[in-house]
């Protein structure tokens, strides 16, 4: 037998060190450029301008994650591969932990700037509250998982409720805050496509720091990947079930 | 906690006759108040220029360098234990 029968194609080697060996360099030089980088002179925010450097990177993040956990969990409706159900369970595990560093990030962020001297923690920001309510959306995925025994009917209804998670993600995280009053940019169109509302100096550091974190999110979402599965064919062997075939979920019928 | 005056010239005790201060300020060693007469060198001078920042890089970057290392170590852990599970299994067949 070949080695690497069990564990194969789960992620090309090749494109992993390449991205690890990019995120480790391009996040090195975001450090380095945003603390030291030329940033404008804004009141309020002062320094604390860099942390659009650091804040709004999670929120793309977990963006990414809710969408990648959204297509494996249709996967797996579709062919019941089981490894679908595992690289749904660790990207939206990632996404809440991004979606949560990204809260406490904002939160920090909003107290010393916009709230100076009020010791307001949570303010009710609406951006802040519905990612808030988003983050516990997805924790009930996790919730409703751990309340399933059995693999197959907890994939199953799993996948039904991460469809349903992820079409609130644009509406809680863009759509309905834009409606708003709120710190966030985006009431006045889109930030994405404005050509104005980013200093020239913040963009090159801005852009590759987006793509430095989903890169990193991936990273850590492959290394879980990688693990899950490692822990199912253990599983599968205690059992006595055939170690190979992703299939095993696959409609019995 | 003693607060020890930074000054060469300030006494390292309270001289015979000499008052005990009273004051808050008498304890102060307010850098402002050094000779500036050796200017800092080196590393210090790197380190010390706007405001600091280079101090607070350096300890991001050590902790960026800590989580990358850790990201390499978990890499070669899973690797090894790809490889491990694989061949136990491969035995059985």
């Amino acid at each position: 037998m070949p080695s690497h029968v069990q564990t194969p194609g789960l992620v090309s080697r090749r494109l992993y060190r390449g991205v690890r060996g990019a995120v480790v360099v391009v996040l090195t030089g975001i450090l380095v450029a945003g603390l030291l980088g030329d940033i404008p002179q804004l009141d309020i925010l002062e320094q604390s301008a860099r942390n659009l450097y650091f804040h709004v990177p999670m929120w793309f993040a977990l963006m990414a994650a809710t969408i990648v956990s959204a297509y494996h969990s249709a996967q797996y409706l579709r062919h019941g591969d089981r490894l679908r159900d595992l690289r749904a369970r660790e990207a939206a595990r990632l996404g809440l932990i991004f979606g949560g560093l990204g809260i406490v990030t904002g939160m920090v962020w909003a107290r010393f700037t916009w709230y100076e001297g009020t010791g307001v923690w949570w303010n009710f920001d609406p951006k802040q509250s519905m990612a808030a309510v988003l983050l516990l959306i997805y924790g009930g995925y996790f919730v409703l998982r751990d309340a399933i025994d059995a693999p197959r009917t907890r994939g199953r209804i799993a996948a039904v409720y991460n469809l349903f998670a992820v079409v609130t993600m644009p509406f809680l995280l863009y759509i309905l805050p834009r409606q708003m009053p709120s710190l966030h940019p985006g009431g006045e169109g889109s930030p994405a496509f404005s050509q104005t509302d980013l200093a020239p100096a913040m963009r090159w550091v801005f852009y590759p720091s987006v793509l430095a974190f989903l890169g990193l999110c991936w990273l850590l979402y492959t290394q879980r990947v990688r693990l899950a599965w490692l822990r199912e064919v253990l599983r599968r062997k205690a059992l006595g079930q055939p170690p190979d075939g992703r299939g095993l979920d696959r409609r019995a019928s | 906690m003693t607060i020890h005056p930074l000054r060469p010239s300030d006494p390292p005790a309270l001289r015979p006759g000499q008052e005990r201060p009273d004051t808050t300020t008498a304890y102060d060693s307010t850098w402002a108040e050094q000779p500036d007469a050796s200017a800092p060198e080196g590393l210090d001078r790197l380190m010390g220029q706007d405001g600091k920042i280079y101090v607070v890089l350096a300890v991001v970057l050590l902790i960026w360098i800590g989580v990358v290392a850790l990201l390499y170590r978990t890499d070669r852990q899973i690797d090894e234990l790809e490889r491990r599970v694989d061949r136990s299994i491969s035995e059985d067949e």
